[in-house]
């Protein structure tokens, strides 16, 4: 057992992780931030995604061990006070949401592209969510909830 | 609250805030205090006569709490078509004679934790005695084959459809024609793993089962009969579940076992959470068929008869076998007016895991091998593919030779807008070398929708209860399955329209067997059409309930009266009386004291399919569509490119367009899939590619561009006139993609997936003139 100090959604948790211990077992079972999905475990589906200083990283392959000093973000760290962020409400308005398992990865791969990328056309969107499977809509309504964002956070930055 | 209707409207889904924002619990993230870890053991072998189990060195494992086997249960087998089919019954939930596949359940454990229970299940110790097995459908059906069950040759569901005179009919047709098609199994692959939690209390011999499921009551029926209990202490819980598509229809042993396993260890709650090679090896699959067909037809266009065979790879236990056979031999006569029908399905018993029910259960195999076959026709009589599906498509409000009773009917119209948007006139037909070697084609599918298919019971129903709080709060309970699809949300815009409030105003509870009411579940595209009803009653009915009060507080006749827009109005002035909020609050209060409680149910109007012939009409309404590829075929390399794909749907009329479109597009996709490199691959009964990585399911990089259109033709049964549409638009992709590449390249592929290695081998085979 190590004792960690982790950044997560801003805020600072200490601590005591097997050396072992996968990033989506510490948010999801010992820190409780359950919008991290679990679904293959395997690093094929995306639904674990998470953001590493920014970059989107699937949490079932990462040790939390390596996570120590850096900035993660999960889902629950999206719309702190409860106001969504743009990609958010752009998969709301677009009706980019079903079963919403794969919502929350989508979401967090979606933010990652952005922030780098503000002008992205649609293959720079469909390269960036390729990690993440969706089986419900057939992707063709989280590309345009992503190109919506884009457009909203243009205007509102 | 100023509104007007939600109906018709894209209005976000009602828990869209819960899922983007990564609140919204499903079974899998749920935990209950004092929560065990359950783990299933399973058949290492492919058939096998189990001769002993010895759990007792498991037992003593410091963590275990709990071993079950058979011998703890009442030994009673379950089934999906029980109602029509009791001969299907043929699984138990924990196996002791003998296991039929790789994956067979023959114990559970339960223990502290995850490592433990794992090892106590490495220490159960098992003794089988081998038995030969069959894999291959075909070698099943010969005499002297391994008797998997009692059914004779294995054959396990027989079902013919039969109708006319097809021999006569084919000696007198200009053009004959047979063709072959094989289509493989896939995965539903649906994000969330199956996961169930069960708890006993032992103190009332009480079952509560919390499932990623998308039919609570149908496992309801199945747990208290396995368990020998009432159908009433047996309460399950569905929250929000991480996609279906037919593979959580049905109750599983894990289930079954999760409930055993907590009364076992004394009442604490015991989670079975399923692996992703778990999910793809031992849950459901889809029926690998053999579709062979003889067909005829004049040289005017008339089909004159349809004939053939289907064979399916039942796997080890019958499942919902008996509607996927129904649907792979009858869904065809839904778009075609035929006089002369002869199809005989056979599903066979084989070692290999459990075929089951998948989006458009036998209909996206039939929807392949249908629609090639009658695009090979019409070129066998010099037809346009187009004219020649128009030539024998249904009508509205005709009755078909095997008594399906259509009203609404916009599959003309379907395939005329489909050809229109996709410039079908100028394309068909026309040589296009974009490149060197690269060649562009057209081609089409028709499919149809049901709207339920009654199969589990001798009802359809379903119902719902409208619960008007006196702060003008709305609650909607409803037994049905949202799994992704949006029917809570299309639930609740009924609701808010029927009721003349805003949809913001509707909290909807789903599903609870033990609070909300019956319904069969989400399965043959049946929830808007037919909840949506129910829901849509019990909103008149709440609505009656206030206005009755209004009326006898104003003094005025109710019928006169009516609520819209938040408003009690006066119909023929249109004028406001008082405010919805206002007349709850008058309903409450002083002597009235009416508490506002609507209720609702809805069974549609069929009649029960006589299945020795096949008559019968197994849905309320009908839905239809047509789908047009445009694909660019690469000859050098086989690549096979979708460049656009149009589908035009008669959906009655679109409560939610978002939700219908994204229906619609993932259908496609899911198509597009199935189509190309879906093919769950078997050896010797088990599973090569049970994993994402081996298993490719379309990724966004795959995704093609859609054109979706409504045509709307109002059905005189749906809500508002909506039909029910959520699996049909897989059915026909393969096949209009498959007549697409023929269009490009003069090669018809009739065994899926379309590979690029199979391609370039019809290539070969037409140039050295065989083809």
């Amino acid at each position: 057992m190590k004792t960690v100090t982790l950044d997560i959604n801003q805020k600072t948790c200490v601590l005591e992780v097997r050396d072992s211990e996968l990033l989506i077992e510490t948010l999801r079972d010992r820190l409780g931030l359950l919008g991290t999905k679990y679904s293959c475990l395997e690093g094929d589906c995306g639904a674990c995604t998470v953001l590493l200083d920014g970059n989107n990283v699937l949490s079932c392959l990462i040790l939390t061990l390596e996570a120590e000093g850096r900035k993660i973000t999960t889902i629950e760290g999206m719309s702190p006070g409860g106001e969504l962020h743009p990609v958010q409400q752009a998969f709301i308005d677009a009706g980019a949401v079903q079963c919403g398992f794969c919502t929350p990865g989508m979401v967090l791969a979606s933010k990652a592209l952005l922030d780098k990328n503000s002008h992205p056309d649609k293959e720079d969107i469909v390269r960036a969510l390729d990690g993440n499977l969706c089986r419900c809509t057939g992707y063709v309504r989280i590309v345009e909830a992503v190109t919506a964002a884009a457009k909203a956070m243009e205007k509102t930055s | 609250m100023k509104t007007t209707s939600p109906v018709g409207k894209s209005v976000p889904r009602i828990d869209a805030r819960q899922k983007v924002t990564g609140e919204a619990r499903f079974v899998f993230d749920m935990s209950l205090p004092g929560m065990l870890v359950g783990k299933m053991l399973r058949s290492p072998h492919a058939h096998a006569k189990i001769v002993r189990i010895d759990t007792s060195k498991a037992e003593k494992l410091p963590g275990v709490r709990a071993i079950v086997t058979a011998e703890d249960t009442p030994k009673i087998k379950f089934g999906s078509n029980e109602y029509f089919f009791p001969y299907t019954v043929d699984q138990f939930p924990l196996e002791f004679e003998k296991v039929r596949y790789i994956g067979d359940e023959i114990a559970a454990v339960a223990a502290v934790d995850e490592e433990t229970a794992r090892k106590a299940l490495s220490l159960i110790d098992v003794q089988y005695e081998i038995l030969p097995a069959v894999f291959d459908p075909l070698e099943a059906m010969k005499p002297g084959a391994p008797a998997i069950h009692t059914a004779m040759n294995n054959i396990g569901v027989m079902m013919p459809s039969s109708f006319g005179d097809p021999d006569r009919a084919l000696k007198e047709s200009d053009y004959v024609r047979e063709d072959v098609f094989t289509l493989p199994s896939a995965a539903h692959a649906a994000l969330e793993p199956h996961v169930s939690i069960g708890q006993y209390e032992l103190s009332t011999n009480r079952i509560t089962l919390w499932a990623s499921t998308q039919a609570p009551f149908k496992i309801r029926e199945a747990m208290a009969k396995t368990f020998k209990m009432q159908e009433a202490d047996v309460r399950v819980i569905k929250l929000h579940v991480g996609g279906g598509f037919g593979g959580k229809l049905e109750m599983f042993p894990m289930d079954f076992c999760a409930c055993l396993l907590s009364k076992k260890c004394g009442g604490f709650p015991v989670k079975i959470m399923c692996s992703r090679e778990e999910v793809f090896s031992f849950t459901r699959r889809k029926h690998p068929m053999i579709y062979k067909l003889k067909s005829g037809a004049k040289k005017d266009g008339t089909i004159t008869a349809i004939t053939g065979e289907v064979i399916a790879d039942g796997g080890a236990y019958c499942s919902y076998g008996p509607t996927v056979v129904a649907a792979a031999i009858m869904r065809f006569m839904m778009v075609y007016k035929l006089k002369n029908v002869r199809l005989f399905g056979s599903r066979v018993y084989t070692n290999n895991p459990i075929s089951g029910a998948i989006r458009g259960f036998g209909g996206v195999q039939s929807g392949f091998a249908i629609e090639s076959h009658i695009d090979m026709l019409a070129r066998g009589i010099g037809m346009d593919p187009v004219e020649f599906r128009l030539k024998n498509a249904t009508d509205p409000n005709t009755t078909t030779v095997n008594k399906l009773i259509i009203s609404s009917n916009g599959l003309k119209d379907c395939i005329r807008e489909a050809a229109r948007r996709s410039g079908w006139r100028d394309k068909y037909g026309v040589k296009k070398e974009t490149a060197p070697g690269v060649f562009r084609g057209i081609g089409i599918g028709v499919a149809a929708d049901v709207m339920g298919s009654k199969m589990y019971k001798s009802h359809e129903s379903a119902g719902s209860i409208i619960k008007v709080e006196e702060d003008g709060s709305v609650y909607l309970f409803t037994g049905a399955a949202d799994t992704g699809q949006g029917s809570d949300t299309a639930l609740a815009q009924i609701a808010a329209h029927e009721l003349g409030v805003a949809y913001e105003r509707i909290r909807i509870k789903a599903a609870d067997t033990e609070i909300t009411p019956f319904d069969t579940g989400s399965f043959a595209s049946r929830v808007t059409f037919i909840s949506g009803n129910a829901t849509k009653n019990a909103a008149t009915d709440a609505k009656r309930q206030i206005l009755e009060v209004v009326g006898q507080e104003l003094k005025l006749d109710v019928p006169g009266l009516d609520i819209k827009d938040e408003q009690v109005i006066d119909k023929n002035s249109g004028r406001a009386l008082l405010s919805f909020d206002r007349a709850v609050v008058l309903c409450y209060s002083f002597n009235y004291g009416r508490l506002i409680i609507g209720r609702g149910n809805y069974n549609p109007k069929t009649t029960p399919v006589d299945f020795r012939s096949g008559e019968g009409n197994i849905s309320g309404s009908y839905g239809f569509e047509a789908q047009i590829a445009e694909v660019e075929v690469n000859t050098k390399t086989g690549q096979v490119k979708v460049l656009k794909m149009v589908d035009v749907h008669d959906i009655g009329y679109p409560i939610n367009p978002a939700s219908v479109h994204g229906q619609i597009e993932g259908s496609i996709v899911m198509g597009l899939g199935y189509t190309f490199y879906e093919d769950l691959k078997f050896k010797e009964g088990r599973v090569l590619n049970a994993s994402f990585s081996k298993y490719r399911i379309p990724r966004s990089v795959n995704m093609t561009e859609i054109e979706s259109v409504f045509i709307e033709t109002n059905d005189p049964q749906g809500p508002f006139g909506a039909k029910g549409m959520g699996e049909s638009s897989l059915l026909p992709t393969a096949a209009a993609i498959a007549n697409a590449i023929h269009d490009a390249i003069g090669i018809q592929i009739k065994d899926l997936p379309i590979t690029p290695q199979k391609v370039l081998a019809a290539l070969k085979e037409k140039e050295s003139g065989r083809g």
